[in-house]
């Protein structure tokens, strides 16, 4: 299972942790993740960061993290299984029913659409 | 990277440049070394107390920071008793 | 690239791997590929007691960008070849 499948699964889906590094100091911040593209480059909402020591809290309404500034990312433990199921489904229906079923995936909660086709989901193009 | 295939669905110890150890199931990969850990807990070694481990889930650490990844061998691995284990944690990278 | 080819040379014989944590790791080397990530197997840490972390892992995969050194098996590296090609491989650069 690719990592990216896992964080497009994740996006719409509450607590997902990160740390990054920005500039050597390391912040915790936790949020619902919103976007994310392939770069790992991510939108976070209603968020709490910390700084290095997490001894001081900021609430900020909205985030964008630079991918390459992550270090690691917590996601709910649940979404192993949702993104396993998704990908035997997208097996399953597969070569046959190609570009129909995922294009207009917007308002699809489940996460389903965007899991798509393994190895279809290199354009995602909407904007941040 | 085509030698990561190895190590998908066995339980792994990551080392990363922080000098974190972190054990979990590698459940996924990607060319960038990205990888998805499950199960995962985190090793804290110190000298004056054991072994501690901490619960993380589901984990997804960027390749950049992976700095080893290592297949344990469970049955050596629960032979260890890890409130025995006193160590200095691992040092961080410095180039 | 010549010392990528090093390397596959080297598969099978044990090498010594230190990491720019000062862990040093001695194993079978199994692979590499063009980043100089190694796989080593039957891997023993030089000093078990300061290190200790590693004990129950028998093979592992090393990131290329965190190794300091690589001891190779002296008998196994035909430095005057490697002499030779690294100088066909300057002159080939000097003439593009």
């Amino acid at each position: 299972m690719l990592p990216l499948s896992l964080l497009n699964a994740a996006q719409n889906k509450p607590m997902v942790r990160t740390l990054h590094n920005f500039l050597q100091e390391r912040r915790n911040v936790n949020g619902h993740l919103v976007n994310c593209d392939n770069f790992m480059n991510i939108t976070l909402r209603e968020v709490y960061q910390t700084n290095a020591d997490g001894d001081r809290f900021w609430k900020v309404k909205e985030c964008y993290i630079r991918g390459s500034t992550i270090k690691y990312l917590r996601v709910p433990d649940a979404l192993l299984d949702v993104v396993k199921e998704d990908q035997t489904r997208a097996r399953e229906a597969g070569k046959g029913a190609r570009g129909g079923t995922h294009v207009g995936g917007v308002g699809r909660g489940r996460g389903g659409a965007r899991g798509g086709p393994p190895r279809g989901g290199r354009a995602r193009g909407r904007g941040i | 990277m085509s030698s990561l295939q190895g190590y998908v669905d066995r339980r792994v110890l990551l080392i990363l440049q922080d000098g974190r150890a972190i054990i979990g199931v590698l459940s996924g990969y990607d060319q960038k070394s990205n990888i998805v850990l499950s199960d995962s807990k985190e090793r804290v070694y110190s000298i004056d107390d054991g072994v501690e481990e901490i619960p993380l889930g589901l984990y997804l650490v960027k390749g950049d920071m992976i700095i080893l990844i290592g297949e344990i061998d469970e049955e050596r691995d629960s032979t260890i008793d890890l409130s025995t284990i006193h160590a200095d944690p691992i040092p961080p990278i410095r180039y | 690239m010549l010392i990528f080819s090093v390397f596959k040379t080297l598969t099978d014989q044990r090498v010594t791997v230190e990491l720019k944590n000062d862990l040093s790791i001695t194993g079978t080397l199994k692979s590499v590929d063009q980043f100089l990530n190694i796989r080593l197997d039957a891997i023993e840490v030089s000093d078990q007691a300061r290190h200790p972390h590693m004990m129950a892992v028998k093979n592992c995969f090393i990131r290329g960008s965190v190794v300091r050194y690589v001891q190779l098996p002296a008998e196994h590296v035909d430095t005057q070849l490697l002499e030779d090609a690294t100088r066909r491989e300057a002159a080939s650069q000097t003439k593009r």
